[in-house]
């Protein structure tokens, strides 16, 4: 099981159909819209890094997204 | 459509749904009582039936369709099918249980004390809400901070106003089981639920009806311990009257327990996501649906009719007004940050990351591969105390070299 945050730049407009379009990807478990340096925090549960590739390519492919960073969770502390 | 809902909207759906299935319980256990007036007899025969509706609606959730079980498609998307306990659930299952039978047992043993009618004292069992709050600011990784205490005060102060009727007399015994066996008796059990809820079986999360129908089945074996106790001592004969009245009169016991279960499994899945104390607060929205409850109870004299004193009704206009300010508080104030962190060369990552989660309000730290080193998650109900509190510490973490801070401005979450 492979856990990662994909940050996410946009593009000036569109956001809201972005993120609809972000909904609808597999394995991603929470999508988060940020004010800071990035606009959307994604994160993505996924069993290969195959499948990593896959969900980052899906949401690079969405109209309005500038540039993802991807951060593979190598460790965890929650709650 | 993967996600479908905030996971905020869903919190307050499930709470206000448990609390609209505990008002219908309600009405069924009035009814009930009229049936089997001994209380200690219908709380025995509301764990027995309890255990065989809980077992019986269990199993049915638990028939797949369309590859997953039909209690995933509409109750709780983690549940497989029911399963025999885990090893490390079974001290939780311990005390949630005897909480549960504890409450239980204080509760029909004021029905008893005040002759059936207990309108005067049942509304100081919110009081529960002030009581799971204290526990939290006990336990560290909790502090509630001062819109909580002030929300969760004006909830509780307002639930006593609104489910208020002067109908009965006050005793100080009855005062004191309140005050010390029945809400006592509750926190265990929400808490202990709550802890059930959190844990990972098998890497995914626990789910609802699972911990609801363990927990029916230890609070059944509690109660039948405590009242045969009782029993023995007193030289009276309950579990007997309980298990007859539990085959004489089950038709009613059994829609009470049909309601509790999805009261139950709805109030343990919301749970999961908030804190026991606001949880609490929300579900405490019962007195709100209680009222046509109480109306059509009332039209056909099961209850002494709704009242029509223009004080006690301003009183409990009041009491509702009151708490639903103190439940939309609680919603609209929480904070959510990330902040994504950079570390110096030269210091140990899991030091740095204990160091971290040491942080009060510090939800989730990660050690991340990518241009950060760290992501670490943040709950604050107030911006200021996001500095004071949080980003203040961070920083003075010693491996930590740069750090940025993005407030969450909305979020949907898949669970």
């Amino acid at each position: 099981m492979i856990n990662a945050y994909i940050l996410v730049s946009m593009q000036p407009g569109n956001s809201d159909k972005a993120i609809e379009e972000m909904r609808k990807i597999d394995h991603v478990e929470k999508i988060s819209v940020v004010a800071g340096e990035f606009d959307i925090v994604i994160r993505v549960k996924v069993e290969t890094l195959e499948e990593l590739l896959h969900a980052t390519n899906e949401i690079q492919m969405i109209h309005g997204v500038q540039k993802t960073t991807t951060q593979v969770i190598e460790k965890e502390i929650a709650l | 459509m993967k996600i479908r809902i905030r996971k905020r909207y869903l919190f307050f759906i499930l709470a206000f749904s448990s609390a609209i299935f505990n008002s219908i319980g309600s009405a069924f256990d009035a009814v009930s009582q009229l049936f089997i007036p001994d209380p200690w007899a219908l709380g025995i025969a509301c764990f027995v039936l309890g255990v065989i509706v809980s077992g019986l609606i269990s199993l049915f959730l638990s028939i797949p369709y369309k590859g997953k079980s039909l209690g995933a498609h509409s109750i709780d998307p983690t549940f497989k099918r029911v399963r025999l306990l885990k090893r490390k659930e079974l001290k939780y299952h311990l005390i949630a249980g005897f909480g549960n039978a504890v409450l239980t047992i204080g509760y029909f043993f004021l029905l008893s004390l005040m002759s059936g009618d207990v309108s005067i004292v049942l509304p100081f069992t919110q009081v529960v809400i002030l009581y799971l709050v204290i526990i939290e600011s006990l336990s560290e990784k909790d502090t509630p901070t001062l819109v909580e205490v002030q929300s969760s005060v004006i909830v509780t102060f307002g639930a006593i106003l609104g489910s208020l009727t002067l109908s009965g007399t006050i005793n100080l015994t009855a005062i004191a089981i309140v005050f010390l066996v029945i809400n006592p008796g509750w926190v265990l059990l929400s808490f202990y639920q709550r802890k059930l809820k959190m844990l990972k079986i098998d890497d995914s999360p626990n789910d609802a009806i699972n911990i609801r129908v363990w927990n029916v089945i230890f609070a059944c074996i509690f109660t039948l311990i405590i009242v045969s106790v009782f029993d023995i001592f007193m030289g009276t004969e309950h579990v007997m009257a309980g298990i007859r009245s539990s085959i004489d009169q089950y038709f009613w016991v059994f829609l009470l327990a049909i309601s509790t279960y999805f009261a139950f499994v709805f109030y343990i899945r919301a749970l999961g996501i908030g804190k026991a104390s606001v949880t609490q607060a929300v579900k405490a929205s019962v007195i709100v649906f209680s009222i046509p409850v109480s109306i059509i109870l009332g039209y056909y004299g099961i209850i002494p009719a709704f009242t029509t004193d223009p004080v006690m009704i301003v009183i409990k206009m009041m009491g509702i007004m009151l708490m639903l300010l103190g439940i939309l508080s609680f919603a609209l104030t929480l904070t959510k940050a990330y902040v994504f962190i950079r570390m110096k060369p030269g210091y140990d990552i899991e030091t740095t990351m204990k160091q971290l989660w040491d942080i009060k309000g510090v939800n989730r730290v990660t050690a991340v591969a990518g241009p950060y080193d760290f992501i670490i998650k943040i709950h604050t109900r107030t911006l200021i105390k996001g500095y004071e509190r949080i980003l203040r510490k961070v920083e003075s973490v010693p491996g930590i070299d740069e750090f940025t801070w993005q407030s969450v401005l909305k979020e949907w979450e898949d669970i």
